[in-house]
């Protein structure tokens, strides 16, 4: 583990970056540095995925305690100022459906939208924003604020208090107890925390912010098998030190599309992100300066992940690129920081300046942060369920990096999934767990719970093997029902999904019954449905008008539409592999079956099995080296246990 | 695994030469998919349960010159309704000829009227699934799934040594990349960039298609590898066929004797050369028959020939060679040949060259052979082996010879072809998120084959293609 070398210096002697302005602070949130007292829930940490957690649980009913080291840091955006993003962005919509904050909050702090992937079929379309991040921080404030039940904590957690295996509340450092009858903890990369410039070593969460290093050793102490990941994030700049008109503009979608099915319609001004990219020489600082990378001088132990490498990486890994491209995003409206996507680095401070002042555009740099590596612990998943509790201590919920995830939209999904269990434990209810045919963050957890991890896990479409159900564009036709059934959504909001849905239902058997006249393939003109037309990639609901073809539906269902019309039968092909795969999801395991004997698996198969300890059979047919046999004999042993289980009928 | 929704199929008696071979369907669909293969008085839909029912095992596509169906075999099909049958589903038993050929041919029609190939132990799991085994039976059944999977997977493993594990892995690899390449456009839109499907994919999708092809093209011939394939030995009278016969199967089986014309029926008996086995039928030597028994075996003879993977022409090699008024060279002209140059005992005063010559075979290996003193026997049988190896691209190693490849790789070859149709639709850019539906069923159907399972390959093929991380 990582405490072999203890770091010489704390992060805390760094600046950190701007959390939301004081004049954001809820009135509630006074009084937070000395608040104790018993709760239903306590979530540690109040990033994404624990505002997710906390939101859900005050909605559901229980009084819920948020700690958080600084309130003015809630939901910040340590890394990118955007959300979403392909397949992130469509978590977030799912969340939204579900009655989850991340959409609302991206629309009331966005300042620049964009659909990505417009020129693919609208199945992957997906949404992102660019935010305000110290505005993101203020409204996430001000949503949570107006939540009864939700309570701000300001503190720090020392100890996860824990008797017969049975979770009792949280200790804090500085002497405080918060009784609890479920803890969700959320310590995004705080957990043991390690930052890296060069030959520098710091302890820290996020430049600027202390770790929490007793958080760490008390899961240990509890038994937990963790491991240790790295991330990194690029420099900051000042915004008035570049030379930004000499830049390619990368502007926003007109008119911005809303993430939140519940905003009307996006009115702002949006602000441009700037294109540029790395040259000859700056890959020559790199290479001049690699002996100095904690990467390559193998100080760093963590694992990084592929889909994020530094720039470091890039310039070794891809010797014959000439050039990367570099994003530059603005953090805020009104702040002037800049951040540089796609240099990452952990370089020294002067090797960073030394390679920005090669770029184009940035020949003048001030820095205002540099970029560093963070190595963490996380906790191993394959010690929780499918709702992210943790087998050995009852009442315990892990949700975002600690789980071996990177990014804004995964922890927040996964803090909704914890949130609401946590929620639905403490009232008696069943679990909530998602399919992978139902949502992008059933696919996620169903993902960490079923397999090894090595690297931070992010989300991908590839990941969905039933892409094409999973879309942006209905999310809220998968998932409304669910969060109204969950008491997330009022009935307004279901009815309001209901009759968006009727309407393109109805649409759509209205085209099919209307024809339009089109070219044919001889030059000749032929009437064709409307709706067959639609289907062609030629097609489009925006064109039917010039058809002679009334076309009322609001913009928002368009896409809808037309993805139903073009994709009817993979969406069909996709449905029935998915009514298969959900057969198999609905065969569950019973825990004391792992403890039972279990003949007839292969060695690896059983082996694989009492470590993940899968709760359905489908589960179990996901988990690497358990073959299609083994889930046919896993059939055998779970329906002879469950007749074993059954009272004998009286005599 | 499948959940218990769709319809399975499977030989149900051992494969080999018995009197009867019996397939077993099962589930929902079992009637209705035997009925698409059923020709009798009435459909099976509308039968009874535990009724036999007499009539004819029809191929769903094939017909014959007079656009009629093809027909397979003459079968009894025997109809059992859930839950009273072994399974507890509906159950179609479907008793065809013995030998492998006939029932493979019914299954193969089945598989294409909508059912799928069993795995191994299913129709026990199923009766077990549906409460027609009580709990004793239960661990019955998993050792059963367990045994049964281990000797298929021995099987498999020991089918994809060779030529057709190295061809079927390198198709893997490079629709894995075809993959990647779509994939990494989908997921990472804006590192990657350029068109939906480059030219190189498009190029590399025909390419691997075009593999399945000739893949596929050697299943009927790699199934007779796997069940047998036959070989009719010809010959003038009295040339050396029957000794030779013998001498090849180790044992008197056929009747010898000095004076010409004595074979007057086909004699088969069956032996393994190189790991393939061979039905070795004696043939009544070929001549311008004037006894009218013996006309009948001729006449038997050149049918024989019918159909024959490898022919072995027998030539006495004590005589000058003289193909004048022997029908037989022309029979063979464009065949599979080894020519036995026999009776080297005595003194060989024929070239193999000559009656090469005489019968212009599409292959042929020649052979200088004794049956009395067994010389050139080993060559002989290395001649045959190598003979029918010839037969496919990459030899009898690389034929798809396992019914469960084969149908992995048709489906393969089907979402495939689909992906090629997709991209190359002209003008408007393909939607890569629909190639890629296809090429990733393509992918899992042809790990069936090696087992292996992609997906993490996937990321780690798009990780260091591309660089990933704008």
């Amino acid at each position: 583990m990582s405490d072999s070398v203890r770091p010489e210096e704390s992060a805390a002697h760094f600046a950190p970056s701007p959390g939301a302005p004081a004049s954001a602070l809820p009135a509630r949130a006074r009084g937070a540095a000395v608040r104790e007292g018993s709760f239903d829930v306590v979530v540690v940490g109040a990033g994404h995925a624990g505002c997710e957690a906390a939101h859900a649980c005050a909605r559901m009913g229980l009084s819920t305690a948020l700690l958080t080291a600084q309130v003015s840091d809630t939901a910040k955006m340590s890394c990118n100022p955007a959300v979403g993003g392909i397949a992130k962005g469509h978590m977030v919509r799912e969340l939204d459906a579900l009655g989850g904050v991340m959409g609302l909050v991206t629309d009331r702090a966005g300042i620049q939208f964009k659909m990505l992937n417009r020129g693919r079929g609208p199945a992957v379309w997906s949404p992102r924003a660019q935010c305000d991040k110290a505005l993101y921080s203020a409204e996430m404030l001000r949503l949570l604020d107006g939540v009864a039940g939700l309570e701000f904590v300001e503190g720090l957690a020392r100890r996860v208090r824990v008797r017969a295996s049975q979770v009792a509340g949280v200790e804090l450092t500085d002497g405080r107890f918060l009784a609890a009858r479920a803890v969700v903890i959320t310590p995004g990369t705080f957990l043991n925390g390690v930052l890296h410039m060069g030959e520098r070593r710091l302890a820290g969460g996020r430049l600027g912010e202390h770790a929490a290093r007793a958080l760490s050793d008390c899961l240990a102490e509890l038994g937990f098998e963790r491991g240790r990941l790295k991330t990194g994030t690029p420099p900051r700049l000042l915004r008035g030190s570049l030379d930004l008109a000499a830049l390619e503009v990368a502007p926003g979608d007109d008119p911005p599309e809303p993430f939140s099915h519940w905003t009307e319609r996006l009115e702002l001004e949006q602000v441009h992100c700037w294109v540029t990219h790395t040259n000859a020489r700056t890959h020559g600082v790199i290479r001049g300066a690699l002996h100095r990378s904690p990467l390559y001088s193998g100080a760093i132990t963590g694992t990084g992940p592929r889909y994020c490498p530094s720039l470091e990486d890039k310039v070794v890994k891809f010797p014959e690129r000439e050039q990367h491209h570099i994003f530059l995003e603005p953090e805020g409206r009104t702040v002037d920081e800049i951040y540089v996507n796609g240099v990452s680095t952990s370089m020294p401070e002067e090797v960073q300046l030394e390679f920005i002042r090669t770029i184009r555009g940035l020949e003048r740099a001030e820095m205002l942060r540099p970029g560093y590596a963070v190595e963490y612990d996380f906790v191993l998943p394959h010690q929780l369920d499918a709702t992210l509790q943790c087998r050995r201590t009852r009442g315990l919920w892990l949700a975002g990096q600690i789980c071996g995830t990177s990014g804004y939209e995964e922890a927040a999904a996964q803090g909704f999934v914890a949130g609401v269990n946590a929620a639905r434990m403490l009232r008696g209810e069943t679990p909530f767990v998602l399919r992978r045919d139902q949502a992008y963050v059933g696919v996620l957890v169903d993902d960490l719970v079923t397999r090894e991890h090595r690297e931070p896990y992010r989300m991908f479409t590839s990941a969905a093997e039933h892409r094409l159900l999973l879309r942006a564009d209905n999310a809220d036709e998968r998932l409304a029902e669910t969060g109204h059934a969950l008491g997330l959504l009022s009935d307004d909001q279901l009815e309001r999904v209901r009759e968006r849905w009727a309407a393109v239902e109805d649409e759509e058997r209205r085209l099919a019954r209307v024809s339009v006249t089109v070219p044919g393939a001889a030059g000749d003109a032929r009437a064709v449905r409307a709706i067959d037309w639609l289907a062609r990639p030629e097609g489009s609901y925006t064109s039917l008008a010039s058809l002679g073809v009334e076309a009322a539906l609001p913009r928002g269902l368009w896409a809808a539409l037309e993805v139903r019309a073009r994709y009817r039968g993979y969406i069909e092909r996709q449905r029935r592999t998915a009514a298969a795969a959900a057969a198999l999801d609905a065969v569950s395991l019973p825990d004391a079956l792992w403890s039972s004997e279990l003949h007839g698996l292969s060695r690896e198969a059983l082996e694989k099995l009492r470590r993940w300890r899968p709760g359905t059979l489908g589960m179990a047919s996901r988990i690497a080296g358990v073959s299609p046999a083994d889930v046919a004999v896993l059939m055998v042993h779970a329906r002879r246990f469950a007749a074993r289980k059954e009272p004998a009928p009286a005599s | 695994m499948q959940p218990l929704v769709d319809t399975i199929a499977a030989l149900a008696t051992a494969p080999g030469t018995a009197g009867l071979a019996v397939l077993r369907v099962s589930g929902e669909q079992a009637l209705a998919v035997s009925d698409r293969v059923f020709r009798g008085s009435a459909p099976l839909t509308r039968a009874a349960g535990h009724t036999l029912h007499h009539g004819w095992a029809v191929g769903p596509e094939a017909r014959d010159e007079a656009g009629g169906e093809r027909r397979l075999d003459e079968v009894v099909a025997g109809v059992f309704r859930g839950p009273r049958s072994f399974t507890g589903e509906d159950t179609v038993e479907w008793s065809c000829h013995g030998g492998a050929v006939p029932a493979r041919r019914v299954l193969d029609a089945l598989i294409a009227a909508g059912a799928r190939l069993a795995a191994p132990g299913e129709f026990s799991l199923r009766a077990f699934l549906h409460g027609r085994m009580d709990l004793a039976q239960a661990e019955a059944v998993a050792d059963l799934v367990h045994a049964e999977t281990e000797s298929a997977g021995d099987l498999a493993l020991a089918q994809l040594s060779g030529g057709l594990s190295r061809r079927v892995k390198a198709l893997e690899e490079r629709l894995l990349t075809c993959v990647a390449e779509v994939e990494a456009r989908v997921d990472f839109a804006e590192d990657v960039g350029g068109i939906e499907i480059p030219e190189h994919v498009r190029e590399e999708i025909a390419g691997v298609l075009g593999e399945l092809d000739a893949l596929l093209e050697s299943a009927p011939w790699g199934r007779a590898v796997r069940e047998g394939v036959r070989i009719p030995i010809v010959g003038r009278p009295n040339a050396g066929k029957s000794s030779l016969f013998n001498a090849l199967l180790g044992e008197e089986r056929a009747i010898v004797a000095a004076e010409p014309g004595t074979t007057r029926d086909r004699v088969s008996e069956r032996l393994v050369i190189s790991g393939i086995p061979i039905t070795l039928s004696d043939t009544a030597g070929v001549r311008d028959a004037r006894d009218p028994v013996e006309a009948m075996g001729v006449e038997r003879t050149l049918a024989a020939l019918e159909g024959a993977a490898l022919i072995l022409w027998v030539v006495d090699g004590s005589q000058p060679f003289d193909p004048s008024g022997d029908p037989l060279p022309a029979q063979l002209k464009g065949r599979n040949l080894v020519i036995a140059v026999t009776k080297a005992d005595l003194g060989v005063v024929v070239d193999a060259l000559e009656p090469w010559r005489a019968a212009e075979p599409a292959e042929f290996r020649g052979v200088h052979v004794s049956a009395a003193t067994g010389e050139g026997m080993i060559e002989l049988r290395a001649a045959i082996s190598v003979q029918l190896g010839a037969g496919t691209p990459g030899g009898i190693a690389s034929a798809v010879a396992n019914p469960r490849h084969t149908d992995a790789l048709a489906r393969a070859r089907g979402a495939l072809s689909r992906a090629r149709d997709l991209s190359e639709v002209n003008g408007a850019a393909p939607p890569g998120e629909i190639v890629a539906l296809e090429l990733r069923e393509a992918l899992a159907a042809i790990g069936e084959v090696t087992g292996r399972q992609a997906s993490e390959e996937l990321l780690e093929r798009i990780f260091s293609r591309f660089c990933i991380g704008k």
